[in-house]
């Protein structure tokens, strides 16, 4: 009985493993089948969009000739994954023109197929096919759908909000903050670098009346947005946005502002408050990185608040304290304060013995 | 009556052998569904943030890269340079002169026109052995190269070091003679920007196998699988380890071992547990479990990622002694670190790290060698006393094996639908054999290392890290390299 059980068992063990050497092959060949025809997409596209771009004189660019001829290769809607391929290339292709060649190429989009199809994946249940579709829209430049975006912005899933937080970003530039420091879900650093990006790119220009507005969210995210904002359009005038966040409780937070302040140059007021806050701020690296950053912008040593921390700052503020008193010519000071604990030392082990 | 004694010894042991291998295969099949699920993952978030993207980005974390040399003269120059031209924006190289007996701080002097620097105050909030001189070059094109010069303290010591001189928010510890895909970084540095509601503590990736494989300017430049048996069969075990393990273990938050070649920390929390430990060669399984440990204590969310996909390689032993000698240290180091958090083991305060993880470790990553070593003494004493029905035990061996192979191709079939390092049908055709040689010819040497591992923290023999011959890698020479 056991033998046979055994047996049955080595039987289906068997087959479990010929299922996985087809499943092995399959896919070998399959990527190889496949990779043709992706290949034979690509060439096409190129010859239609280099017919379209720099067409002969002779000889207009056909519209149904070119549908006609994107069908041959498989562009059709029952080939999903072709059409994804096509859409693909057209960004990446849109991407690498600017132009003439690019409003071209952009008419030359609106006219073949597919047709509608990123703004048709927003309906999908699958994140990644959302998500997708809005990136799509974004990168293709179809303002038409920005509500349908907005509408999205605080999706359950980050991919999908995060899309189209960027995607409202791309399409209405500074006024997006009036959603943006609102959100209901916490926001990565990933999608605030972008933000801050693309708000950079297209829209060079700030808009301080939005960005004003938005200090008023209390939203830790936001607050980190806006130093980043303040930081990459440069806003010397807004400093003071980002230093009451010096010693905020929330060590991100804190992170954010001691990097954001770090590409500014102070004047002695503001390196005040912020030496102010300094005793508040619970992480010892932190601290050392802004030490680093008042010796970088500091003309002149501030020999009272250094002193103090020599004397009253742990093992490491100590130590980059008395770097930095040393390279500024303050020798004595440090030499003082290590003879001080020298002797310290040296008369409580005399009362120990 | 002494026979009953045989006879239920027999089979008490029968059922145990069963019930443990059953647990197993269930973890397996459990793990393949796992990997599968976060290998798709993987893949469909990589699509919404690719390295252009990245490596266009202004305010991603900084990083250093730290890697500890001993002796390293022969390949040190070279290996700088590769990862001198590792692509990211924000990037420091500290390279840890560990007390090298050789001329490997000359070299590094010499090429990249090093310089001492004042280095009095330099503040270390992880004491390490004395640093002796901190160099860094001249020259512009090098200004992101750091070498610290300091006695010798071991491989963590060196890191240490590496952490303590550090000014970034993250930390990738190396090797020196590891081959770092030129995007790794990159990729690396994803999971810490995408997280918001868990802090990324530590990130690791596949590690792939490269003896015999072609390396040019510090870049794999044709991957081939390894011509000799014993590297060949390490190719599947790192892809089923990666693959199946790691992967697996990272979709359900369980990952507690991101590789010590391959690691990147964040490096406030790294300082906050002060560092490796110096004190066991398990340094790398160590560290994770402490970090672990302390973020559970104070109670921040937490997650430590594996990715999946392969972006550093390393030469692995190609003889059965530098295997032993590796296998060894490893079951040294798990030995070692499973005692010094045995306070973890079924402890509700750690959540599912005491309950699940750490027990995990305890039954099937410790315990599996000595289960295998009892059974075969038990397979041996059982013949003697002939009490084996050889028909059934061979139907049962021949039972387990086919399930082994289906692990190992299951992996291998992962592998290659996801990834085209091995992409041609020799390549798996030859992965598959190895696998399936596995049981006889490689199984047994680890078993003997990993025992003879455990035997030395047993009865106290005294051993430390072991002398781990490399036989190199293949370079092509500087005028070839230069015309292909």
């Amino acid at each position: 009985m056991e033998e046979e059980i055994l047996k049955l068992l080595i039987q289906l063990l068997l087959i479990t493993l010929i299922i996985i050497y087809g499943a092995i092959a399959y896919t070998m060949l399959y990527r190889k089948w496949r990779t043709s025809r992706l290949k034979i997409i690509e060439s096409t596209f190129a010859k239609i969009c280099s017919l379209f771009l720099y067409p002969n004189p002779n000889l207009e660019p056909n519209l149904i000739e070119i549908q006609r001829e994107l069908k041959s290769v498989g562009i059709v809607p029952s080939k999903p994954r072709n059409v994804q391929y096509l859409i693909d290339l057209m960004i990446r292709t849109q991407r690498s023109i600017l132009g003439v060649n690019y409003i071209k190429l952009k008419t030359l989009f609106t006219q073949i197929p597919p047709y509608g199809a990123s703004a048709s994946k927003l309906n999908s249940k699958k994140w990644y096919i959302k998500a997708r579709g809005i990136r799509e829209i974004y990168e293709m430049d179809q303002s038409q759908y920005t509500r349908d975006l907005i509408k999205l912005r605080n999706s359950d899933n980050i991919y999908v909000r995060r899309e189209a937080q960027i995607g409202i970003v791309i399409f209405l530039g500074w006024k997006s903050l009036r959603f943006l420091p609102y959100l209901k879900r916490q926001m990565t650093l990933w999608q605030q670098i972008k933000i801050v990006e693309k708000l950079y790119d297209l829209y060079p220009v700030p808009d301080l009346n939005h960005l004003r507005r938005a200090y008023n969210s209390d939203r830790p995210y936001a607050n980190e947005l806006i130093m980043r904002i303040i930081r990459k359009f440069h806003l010397t005038e807004d400093i003071a946005y980002i230093i009451q966040f010096i010693d905020n409780p929330k060590f991100e937070t804190r992170e954010a502002a001691i990097y954001c302040i770090s590409s500014f140059l102070l004047d002695e007021d503001q390196i005040g408050e912020i030496k102010e806050k300094f005793y508040n701020i619970s992480n010892t690296e932190q601290q050392l990185m802004l030490l680093k950053y008042f010796q970088r912008i500091s003309m002149e040593i501030d020999l009272p608040f250094y002193k103090d921390l020599l004397y009253n700052g742990n093992d490491s503020i100590k130590l980059s304290t008395a770097d930095i008193l040393w390279s500024n010519g303050y020798k004595e000071e440090v030499q003082d304060y290590y003879y001080q604990q020298y002797t310290q030392k040296a008369n409580s082990d005399f009362i120990s013995v | 009556m002494e026979i009953d004694l045989y006879y239920y010894i027999f089979w008490a042991l029968n059922y145990f052998f069963l019930f443990y291998g059953l647990c197993l295969t269930a973890l397996y099949f459990f793990a393949i569904l796992l990997s599968n699920r976060s290998v798709t993952r993987n893949k469909r978030k990589a699509r919404f943030l690719q390295v252009n993207d990245i490596v266009s980005a202004s305010d991603i974390p900084s990083i250093t890269l730290i890697a500890p040399a001993f002796n390293e003269s022969r390949t040190i120059v070279e290996n700088v340079k590769s990862l001198l031209a590792l692509q990211y924006p924000f990037y420091e190289l500290i390279i840890v002169n560990d007390g090298s007996t050789d001329n490997t701080l000359k070299l590094l002097v010499d090429k990249y026109d090093l310089e001492p620097f004042d280095s009095t105050f330099i503040t270390q909030p992880i004491p390490t052995s004395t640093v002796n001189k901190i160099y860094r070059s001249r020259k512009l094109q090098y200004k992101q190269l750091t070498v610290i010069d300091k006695n010798n303290g071991g491989k963590s010591d060196a890191n240490n070091a590496g952490i303590n001189f550090a000014a970034t928010e993250l930390v990738l510890c190396t090797d020196a003679d590891c081959i770092i895909e030129q995007d790794a970084l990159l990729k690396m540095v994803r999971p810490y920007l995408e997280e918001f509601d868990q802090e990324i503590v530590a990130c690791g990736a596949a590690i792939g196998i490269i003896n015999d494989s072609v390396v040019k300017n510090g870049v794999v430049e044709k991957l081939r699988l390894p011509d000799r048996l014993i590297p060949m069969i390490q190719v599947v075990e790192y892809i089923r380890a990666f693959l199946l393990g790691r992967m697996a273990w990272s979709e359900i938050n369980g990952v507690m071992l991101v590789s010590g070649a391959f690691g990147l920390y964040a490096r406030n929390r790294v300082i906050e547990v002060n560092g490796f430990n110096i004190h066991t060669v398990g340094e790398d399984l160590e560290l994770g479990i402490r970090l672990r440990k302390h973020m559970e204590e104070i109670k921040v969310p937490y997650k430590m990622v594996y990715l999946p996909e392969t972006l550093c390689w390393t030469e692995a032993p190609d003889t059965i002694n530098v295997l032993i000698k590796q296998r060894d240290r490893w079951a040294r180091g798990l030995w070692e670190t499973m005692g010094l958090h045995k306070d973890l083991f079924f402890n509700r305060k750690y959540r599912d790290m005491g309950l699940f993880y750490y027990p995990y470790w305890m039954f099937f990553e410790l315990g599996a060698p000595i289960v295998e070593f009892i059974g075969l003494l038990s397979l041996i004493i059982f013949t003697f006393l002939g009490l084996i029905n050889w028909s059934i035990a061979i139907l049962l061996f021949t039972s387990v094996y086919l399930l082994g192979c289906i692990f190992s191709t299951i992996s291998i079939f992962i592998y290659v639908k996801n990834f085209k390092h091995y992409n041609t049908g020799k390549d798996v055709v030859e992965l598959l054999l190895a696998a399936y040689l596995e049981p006889f010819v490689y199984h047994p040497i680890l078993i003997l290392g990993q025992i003879q591992g455990y035997y030395k923290k047993i009865f106290g023999v005294k051993s430390g890290w072991g002398n781990m011959d490399r036989k190199g890698f293949q370079t092509l020479p500087k005028e070839k390299a230069d015309r292909s």
